[in-house]
């Protein structure tokens, strides 16, 4: 595509990273079908090429954004579903960074979006603050119908069950010889959210040899800032965490939250120093290293139908999509794939707090295809898919980790407390449940 | 009489709600994009039907109000039109957005039947769901492309199921003059329609082909056979060093195709076919075709010879299958130019692994690349055929070359094997944005098209541009009949006026 940028507006790294990128889309449009928001509003607007054309028009024109143009940019999900689609590799996930940092510099948002946005910036990031916040959240519930529509919107979504275990800077240490020492992102919101996710990892991760340690001073990814267009906030963030895994020595920096995965091994592009190209390169996702570790098999093999459901963080960020489910098999579960996995389920990090409507659809429509499957049990690799699923799948859903370290000798995932699965001995084969006797063929 | 537009958007938008017409800038725009030289074809706005009922409420308006039309599936058709219209100033018909649902999976009689926005990607998905029982077959194009658009315009897959019309069964269509047709079994005056879909040659003449190719009518419904998924496919791949090995390369495909003793098709694909999609030409701007030097780098860096076949087999398991693989193996070896390049090892290089996908009924992105190898996003594919004689497959690789050549583009072919005939899948990646670029990627299409229309040849399927131009190629006989057979099912001309050159 060709861009009209000036020789001064080129002097800007930003913009002529920027620039770069948009002269790479040539509006094939391979990714418009792939494209989660315009598949339900079919405005080309909120498509990829759509958006791609915004952003050049907004960043070609500097200053203040048009009010259409910041609607359709914040109606994307980030999903990089059109990155996995597209014929030439747009590097989309830089662009719209870029676009959401210019919003945020040069755009007025009302009031009320302005006081959202900056409260969920500051809270998310701080587990501590953000349990805190949960909990007066939910003492506010049952005036929610008094409260202003945004507000009771999130107040909605504040999960019936939370334990939070916010995690000191410690050692675990490896049971056996120890085969790898490695960092552990132990995040934010999650901590505040779901404690369990961190301790199976950790269980899981000390079984198979690992020595994990939390470093002191390590917290928010800055993934949560960065995507609301705080370059600054998120920024800062990454320099602390670089500073606290460049402490010790790790053979890696392990993550359990995929949508805190793709900002981390990225670190090296929003930060330009050696120490965070280091670090991003060493950062795993944890089932990249378990995959890498093989899994210890299982003592009592329990072939529960497990459909698992791939992050976008995981599927179109980090391209980690093999590995989860051969450990899940691994690990004796049977594992069903979601039809159109490729989209988004609408958690998005803060999408679904921003654009409720959108999400709402999209969380309809993913967990529709999940329980399509029939499954047992689901499972996910990311707490944001986690939370939000949750509100729409009748099924129980878990982190993978919590499998897999419930098959490898650790205790039954909380979510699954009081669930009334069958027997392992007695579950079914292959199929789903549903399937008419497919006696067609031969074979 | 003169179209009459706002009065027809009108009608639509009062007949079939506002969400059902779109003429907003934005979406003209996009849909007026497409990837050949000939420039973008702003069309007239686009409408979005949701039933067979309201297709013919639009095909009736159009006749009332004399307005043309353009239907797109799921609109992949990149390369050869994208989902822009034949001429400027139609109006496009998106049966995607809301003609969507698979309507009916039949497990054991093994046939689906689909609406025209269902996409390779969800009926695969579907299929899977239902325990995998069954498989479509795919092309290696965008998994987003469909069946029913596919096979309309007579594309093809890999596997033994690769005939995408071949492989359809009855169909439902809205003629130019709004009648609703069912072809096949479908045509009997019935409610119960139990053949519909597993018979094509009852009563009658066989109208179904009628609709490939063609402007005669919306197809709305279309059923697909489908094959059972076997337990296990091995593929096989073995490259060649030479250029001229094609006429070799042809010799040994050819009986084991004949035989049926492999049951996939062979792709036969050159090194730039292959090694396209992972990068970009580093010698674009030197005004000539690739240099030898830079073919044998790619080579020698992905691995690859100057042609690359691969096929597979389908078994209850990888032992079944390895005295069949090796009996293969050693009537490419006894050449003494192959080299071979196992399963195991083919799917860690992403071009193999593409073909894998296609003759596992796996949709995936892999080949979609090799659309980049010159920036600027100009595509188009030229589609002639060979019979599988390797004297004459070789004559024709020299004077497509050299055709290449003259026009400073970069050869890039799969030859797609048959028993009888090949079907040589040509890319020119050209420089859209540079105009003088554009207009030599059209005369080097151009060029080729009349060297092989005088040697008898013609094209499998055509890109917008050049409808007209192979229409004027055919027999005057056979240009008579299209437009009879255009008069009598659309006399007011609405269907996508001038597709496949039928006015
Ligand atoms: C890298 C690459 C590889 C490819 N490989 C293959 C391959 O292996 N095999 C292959 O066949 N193709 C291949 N293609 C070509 C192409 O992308 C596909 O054929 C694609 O499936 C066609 O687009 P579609 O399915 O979206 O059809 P559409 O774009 O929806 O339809 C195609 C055309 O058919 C007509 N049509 C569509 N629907 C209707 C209807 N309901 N009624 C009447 N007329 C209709 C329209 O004129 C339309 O323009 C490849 C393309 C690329 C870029
Ligand atoms: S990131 Fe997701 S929502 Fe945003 S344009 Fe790409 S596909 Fe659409």
């Amino acid at each position: 595509m060709r861009t009209n940028f000036t020789a001064a507006q080129l002097t800007d790294p930003a913009i002529a990273e920027a620039d770069q990128i948009l002269q790479t889309c040539v509006h094939y449009g391979f990714c418009t079908n792939t494209c989660p928001t315009y598949v339900l509003t079919r405005d080309e607007n909120d498509s990829p090429r759509g958006r791609i054309d915004l952003i050049r028009a907004m960043l070609e024109q500097g200053g203040r954004p048009a009010a259409k143009t910041v609607h359709h940019l914040d109606r994307c999900l980030s999903c990089l579903s059109c990155m996995t689609t597209c014929a030439v590799k747009v590097d989309y996930v830089h662009l719209i960074d870029r676009a959401r940092v210019h919003i945020e510099q040069h755009y007025k948002r009302p009031l009320a979006d302005r006081a959202t946005r900056a409260l969920l910036a500051y809270v998310l990031p701080r587990p501590r603050l953000f349990a805190a916040a949960m909990k007066a959240g939910r003492l506010a519930q049952p005036f929610a119908s008094i409260l202003p529509k945004r507000l009771r919107a999130m107040l909605t979504m504040i999960p019936a069950r939370a334990s939070s275990d916010i995690l000191a800077p410690q050692v675990f240490p490896a049971e056996g010889p120890r085969k790898k020492r490695v960092a552990l992102l132990a995040g934010c919101a999650q901590q505040a959210l779901n404690d369990n996710i961190n301790a199976a990892t950790i269980r899981l991760l000390q079984r198979h040899g690992c020595e994990v340690v939390i470093a002191d001073g390590a917290g928010c990814c800055g993934s949560l800032p960065l995507h609301m267009g705080r370059e600054n906030e998120a920024k800062g963030f990454a320099q602390t965490n670089v500073a606290a895994w460049s402490r010790g020595s790790f053979d890696a920096i392990i993550v359990n939250a995929s949508g805190c995965g793709t900002t981390v091994k990225d670190y090296g592009h929003l930060l330009g120093s050696d120490d965070a190209k280091r670090i991003g390169a060493l950062t795993r996702d944890v089932t990249e290293i378990l995959h890498d570790i093989g899994l210890k098999t299982p003592p009592n093999p329990r072939a529960y139908r497990v459909t698992y459901h791939d992050p976008c963080s995981m599927q179109h960020g980090q391209k980690v999509i093999d590995q989860p489910r051969a450990l899940l098999r691994a690990a004796s579960f049977q594992v069903a794939d979601v039809p159109e996995k490729h989209f988004c389920c609408g958690s998005a990090g803060t999408y679904n707090l921003l654009q409720s409507e959108i999400a709402e659809a999209l969380g309809q429509r993913k967990a529709a295809h999940i329980e399509s499957t029939t499954p047992d049990i689901v499972a996910t690799g990311n707490i944001g898919c986690m939370t939000q699923l949750n509100r729409y799948l009748g099924t129980p859903i878990v982190h993978t980790v919590e499998l897999l370290d419930w098959a490898t000798g650790g205790p039954l995932p909380p979510a699954l407390e009081g669930v009334d699965l069958p027997e392992p001995s007695t579950l079914h084969a292959a199929t789903a449940p549903d399937t008419p006797t497919a006696d067609a063929g031969f074979w | 009489m003169t179209a009459n537009f706002d009065a027809f958007f009108n009608e639509i938008q009062s007949k079939l709600g506002a969400d059902a017409v779109n003429r907003s800038d934005e979406t003209i725009t996009r849909y007026a994009e497409n990837t050949m030289p000939g420039g973008d074809r702003r069309p007239a706005g686009v409408v979005y039907p949701a039933s067979t009922a309201e297709v013919q409420t639009i095909v009736r308006a159009a006749n009332a109000h004399k307005v043309p039309l353009y239907p797109v599936s799921t609109g992949n058709n990149i390369g050869l039109g994208s989902r822009s219209a034949s001429t400027a100033g139609q109006v496009i018909v998106d049966l995607g957005r809301k003609m969507n649902r698979i309507l009916d999976i039949n497990d054991r009689l093994a046939y689906c039947v689909v609406e025209p926005g269902v996409t390779y990607q969800t009926l695969t998905d579907e299929l899977t769901r239902r325990g995998g029982q069954l498989m479509l077959d795919v092309t290696s194009g965008p998994p987003q492309g469909g069946p029913l658009g596919n096979a309309l315009d007579k594309g093809a897959g890999y596997t033994p199921y690769f005939d995408h019309f071949g492989f359809s069964c009855g169909m439902e269509v809205v003629l130019g003059n709004g009648e609703v047709l069912r072809t096949g079994d479908g045509s009997i005056d019935s409610d119960k329609l139990v053949n519909w879909h597993t018979s094509k040659y009852s009563f009658g003449p066989i109208l179904d082909g009628l609709f490939t190719q063609s402007n005669y009518g919306i197809v709305t419904r279309m059923g697909f056979w489908l094959m059972p998924r076997p337990p296990a496919v091995q593929s096989f791949h073995f490259t060649f060093p030479d250029d001229d090995d094609l006429e070799e390369v042809i010799e040994l495909c050819r009986p084991l195709k004949m035989s049926n003793f492999v049951p996939t098709l062979f792709r036969v694909a050159n090194d730039l076919y292959l090694s396209a999609s992972e990068g970009q030409s580093q010698e674009y701007g030197s005004g000539k075709s690739l240099s030898d030097k830079g073919r044998r780098e790619l080579r020698e860096h992905f691995g690859l010879g100057a042609w690359n076949i691969s096929g597979a087999f389908y078994g209850p398991n990888e032992a079944a299958m390895a005295p069949m693989i090796q009996r293969v193996r050693d009537h490419f070896m006894k050449s003494g130019k192959a080299r071979y390049i196992d399963h195991e090892q083919a799917k860690s290089v992403p071009t193999l692994q593409v073909a894998i996908n296609a003759f596992s009924g796996t949709p995936s992105h892999g080949e979609l690349g090799l659309l980049k190898w010159r920036p600027g996003g100009g595509n188009l594919w030229f589609t002639p055929g060979t019979p599988m004689d390797g004297k004459i497959a070789n004559e024709f690789q020299h004077l497509c070359r050299k055709i290449y050549e003259d026009y400073a583009f970069d050869y890039t072919v799969m030859n797609v094997c048959g028993a009888r005939f090949a079907r040589g899948l040509h890319v020119i990646t050209f420089n859209r944005e540079d105009p003088e670029e554009s207009k030599r990627a059209d005369a080097c299409y151009r060029a080729m098209a009349k060297a092989f229309a005088e040697r008898g040849v013609f094209v499998g399927r055509a890109p917008l541009d050049y409808h007209d131009m192979h229409f004027a190629q055919t027999i005057p006989a056979f240009q008579q009949a299209c437009s009879s057979i255009k008069q009598a099912l659309d006399p007011n001309g609405v269907i996508a006026p001038g597709r496949y050159g039928i006015q």
